[in-house]
């Protein structure tokens, strides 16, 4: 069998800890919990992650990074800015189909624990990846003459807050059909609300 | 018979047309053949951008055109019903900005036309330095950038205010300038003090000077200024300002003036096309400039002149040089009413949100300076600019004369010449 | 008896469609005299000159250096000549040819008198084009709205000690055009931790979010060699215009252009996606000492 590098040993742990976190809460779980399941020493555990709250922001981090490069991905593309929103939706809900967890830690932990993250963590600073590249999106779809040219946060608020609120519902299970289903919709109606007028 | 004579380092070039009769001129026509169209470049744009293109109207008088935009701005403001009310600070800044740009003007006006081309008409082997004029203008200069970040070209004066926030640090700094400035004027052009030379009562008290000034008042003397380049004896006097009084002069009797009685009128040029238009006053030719706003304060000294010389060319050429050293005066006090605790600017309305039209009216150092602006949702439709050159030189028939044609008369091409320069002429403002 | 060497450079400066500005601003230099000695100047629009305005205008004579000024406007005559035949005749003959202020250097201002024909000498804003292509390897630009004394101080300097003037794609200096008219602005620290002027008319906060400032995007040494030895437009809170590009002048000149609150036009150089993620993180900072009046800050710490 091959030798577990540091760096994998790191990524069970986020993945490990990004489903206890969701599941449970960020104070219901405990770097036991989180050691055990992992199969490491509660010792060795802090050679990777000096505290719970540190690992809590490199949580937020990961989780920002790889919304940032999916959207890069999406924002390279030779596509319009309407086909951009339906990618980036798509990709958004997939990913709270396929990895919920990523999106729940944001909304149950990230969002409702903001005294955790107070220090180093402050306003964007840990989730700077994906905003930098909604910023871009934004940046782009006005500069093309797609999209109309209004307040970043009024914008963003509407993207991120329609998305966020949705797989909020879903992880209620109050939704009666599943995410894709609203896939459609939901890109038409953001786009509807950011194109040029 | 007609003669074409070139006049150039008039802030650009023009052409006089001299009908001579008896080796006299009996009529000049004058024309600009050099045009910009700075009025339509202004169009379409946002009114703010006016204060960074018309500044470029003219390198040596941009700081009042910058003044004039402002205020025509303001203005606008005002009919829109959201009146700019500006704090002592802000009036006192701009006016001292706008008062050293005219006393570089006037410095070398003196040193790099006026002495020059006197000794065109009658050489002597004085060496005349005409760069001194150059070296006491960059000190103006100092001054303003002080506050204004430069000049030529500066934009500081925004609706609502200036864009600088002076310490006292500046405030000194200019102070140190300026008095630099007087020491040097004082020491290289008059050779008497300042308050010496303003507490002067009649042109005999020149007879106790030797130096710069006192040269050119015995030159001019000399080639009988004194009863050569007579003009209308009417002044005119339309810009603010707490260094003169707006009033329209005939001869000595002053009256009340407003903007709204200026109109335009085609120039006549049958030799050659000019893109200068005439400015008047209800219908008529005034004087503007210098001797104008001196005569407007009832200045003594320049009253005096003018009870014995008239409007001549020596009037005009005296009364620049004591205007020159009452602004360095009037400079020195605006210094001191500075309050640096005032606010620089009040955020007026968003100029997106103003329709309507304005004017402004500076005195440039050449006289008024009218900028008339329409604007429709922050965007200029229209843009106006009369200058004082328009007043002074033009180009008329013979039966109406403007005032520099009228100045030209009966003297002969070489003292006509010399005349016109009297009127310190600036192309590039004429036509802009 | 003086050997051909011993000769002062011969210099005309001859304007097309101009204000004057560049013209005024060089009076302003602070060795003008020192400066002026090492030349015979034929002509200049407001100094006395050796040569009058006709012998200049019948093109008969060469010069050194030719130092042109204002937009070229190929219809434009001066006494009556062509500025065609005036300009090529003393390019033809001159070692050094100074493209003096934005107008001549790319069109600049008057370029929209008649934007169909006019340009600088050797650029139509960025484009190759212009009276003087031939000539180009002499031509030297010294941008700007006006010229800065200093600039076209340090030109003429290098031409007399015969040292090589290197220059960049727009044929700028790039001693003077490599930095940016950011480089020694006061506010600087502003810019470092993104704290945006509130609004006009104060020492504190950067123009460029708000104001419109161009200086991160602008080839100049305004902050560096200082105008009339005194101060900067950013120094006394005017936003930079860019007046030393070829896009000179742009419109909104008081605006900073944004999309959706992004600026439109990021620092030279600097990927948006990376200048972002760094405002990102700098603007979470509260900076006490830079949120308000620095005369207020009273704690030394």
């Amino acid at each position: 069998m091959a030798k577990v590098t540091k760096e994998q040993r790191k990524n069970t742990i986020i993945s490990v800890a990004l489903k206890l976190f969701s599941k449970n809460g960020f104070y219901m779980t405990t770097i036991p919990d989180i050691a055990q399941k992992v199969g490491m020493s509660v010792g060795n555990f802090y050679n990777y992650f000096s505290s719970k709250d540190i690992l809590a922001k490199e949580l937020v981090m990961y989780i920002s990074e790889y919304l940032g490069e999916q959207i890069q991905e999406i924002n390279k593309k030779d596509i319009s800015s309407q086909e951009k929103i339906e990618e980036i939706v798509s990709m958004y809900f997939d990913m709270a189909d396929e990895k919920p967890e990523m999106i729940e830690y944001f909304l149950r932990v990230y969002l409702s624990n903001r005294e955790v993250f107070k220090e180093g963590c402050k306003g964007m600073i840990c989730v700077s990846s994906f905003v930098t590249e909604l910023m871009i999106f934004f940046d782009d779809g006005v500069e093309s003459g797609d999209l109309f040219d209004q307040d970043f946060f009024s914008a963003f608020g509407l993207f991120m807050g329609y998305l966020g609120g949705m797989v909020f519902l879903f992880g209620e299970k109050i939704l009666p059909e599943p995410l894709s289903s609203y896939q459609e919709s939901i890109s038409k109606n953001i786009y509807n609300a950011l194109k040029s007028r | 018979m007609i003669t074409k004579q070139l006049v150039d380092q008039i802030e650009g070039e023009a052409s006089i047309y001299f009908d001579i009769k008896d080796e006299m001129v009996d009529f000049a026509t004058i024309s600009f053949p050099h045009f910009r169209g700075m009025e339509s470049i202004l169009k379409g744009k946002n009114a703010l951008d006016a204060l960074v293109i018309t500044p470029r109207v003219c390198g040596i008088c941009g700081h009042a055109h910058l003044m004039a935009s402002v205020r025509a701005i303001e203005n606008a403001y005002k009919n829109a019903g959201h009146k700019i009310n500006l704090n002592q600070k802000i009036e006192s800044i701009r006016e001292f900005t706008l008062l050293m740009e005219m006393v570089q003007n006037h410095l070398k006006w003196i040193y790099l036309t006026i002495i020059p081309e006197l000794q065109k008409l009658h050489p002597t082997d004085r060496n005349s330095k005409p760069l001194k004029g150059a070296f006491g203008a960059s000190l103006a200069a100092k001054a303003i950038a002080t506050f204004a970040g430069q000049w030529p070209h500066s934009s500081y004066m925004i609706p609502g205010g200036i864009t600088c926030d002076p310490t006292n640090i500046d405030v000194l700094k200019a102070q140190s300038y300026l008095d630099e400035l007087i020491s040097f004027f004082e020491k290289e052009s008059l050779g008497i003090s300042i308050d010496d030379f303003l507490a002067f009562e009649s042109c005999k008290d020149f007879e106790k000077m030797n130096s710069d000034i006192s040269y050119l008042e015995s030159e001019l003397i000399k080639n009988d200024m004194t009863h050569k380049g007579h003009s209308y004896d009417r002044f005119i006097v339309l810009g603010e300002h707490s260094f003169t009084k707006v009033s329209k002069l005939n001869q000595t009797k002053a009256m009340g003036a407003d903007v709204k009685y200026v109109s335009e009128s085609e120039a006549y040029s049958p030799n050659e096309k000019t893109y200068a238009i005439n400015a008047l006053y209800k219908n008529n030719f005034y004087e503007a400039g210098p001797l104008s706003r001196c005569m407007a304060l009832s200045m003594p000294i320049v009253k005096n002149m003018h009870r014995r010389y008239k409007d001549s060319a020596y009037s005009r050429v005296m009364a620049r040089v004591f205007e020159l050293a009452y602004l360095l005066k009037k400079s020195q006090s605006l210094l001191k009413k500075i309050d640096i605790s005032q606010s620089s600017f009040v955020s007026p309305e968003n100029i997106k949100n103003i329709t309507a039209e304005g004017v402004g009216v500076v005195e440039a150092p050449r006289g008024p300076l009218i900028h008339k602006i329409r604007i429709n949702e922050g965007i200029i439709q229209e843009y106006k600019i009369i200058t004082p050159t328009q007043f002074n030189i033009g180009s008329s028939t013979q039966s109406n004369p403007t005032p520099a044609q009228k100045a030209m008369s009966g003297v002969s091409i070489q003292n006509a010449l010399f005349i016109f320069r009297t009127f310190d002429v600036c192309s590039v403002c004429t036509t802009h | 008896m003086p050997s051909n060497q011993d000769k002062k450079p011969t210099l005309v400066w001859f304007q097309g469609l101009t204000c004057n500005g560049n013209t005024h601003s060089f009076l302003n230099h602070p060795n003008l005299e020192q400066l002026l000695s090492k030349f015979e100047i034929f002509h200049h629009p407001s100094l006395r000159s050796t040569k009058s305005f006709n012998d200049i205008t019948s093109c008969e004579i060469p010069c050194d250096i030719f130092i042109f000024e204002g937009t070229y406007d190929p219809l434009m005559k001066r006494n009556g000549i062509l500025l065609e035949k005036i300009v090529n005749h003393y390019a033809k003959n001159a070692k050094h040819i100074i493209a003096a202020g934005s107008c001549a250097s790319f069109g600049g201002m008057f370029k929209a008198s008649a934007p169909e024909r006019n340009s600088g000498l050797i650029f139509n804003e960025e484009s190759s084009f212009g009276p003087l292509l031939k000539h180009k390897e002499k031509v030297i630009n010294l941008s700007g709205c006006p010229i800065h004394p200093e600039w076209l101080g340090y030109t003429l300097g290098m031409i007399v000690a015969k040292r090589e003037i290197e220059v960049d794609e727009l044929h700028r200096p790039i001693e003077l055009y490599s930095n940016l008219a950011h480089h020694g602005c006061t506010r600087n620290e502003y810019f470092e931790w993104k704290v945006d002027a509130s609004d006009f008319g104060e020492k504190e906060g950067c123009l460029y979010y708000k104001q419109g400032c161009r200086a991160p995007m602008t080839h100049a040494s305004c902050n560096k060699i200082l105008w009339n030895e005194v101060n900067s437009k950013t120094r006394v809170g005017t936003p930079c215009f860019g007046c030393t590009e070829p896009d000179f002048p742009r419109q909104n000149l008081f605006s900073t252009k944004t999309n959706m609150s992004i600026p439109v036009d990021v620092p030279l150089g600097i990927s948006k996606r990376s200048y972002l993620t760094l405002t990102g993180i700098a603007k979470t900072f509260k900076i006490d000492r830079l949120e308000g009046k620095l005369i207020d800050y009273k704690t030394t710490r």
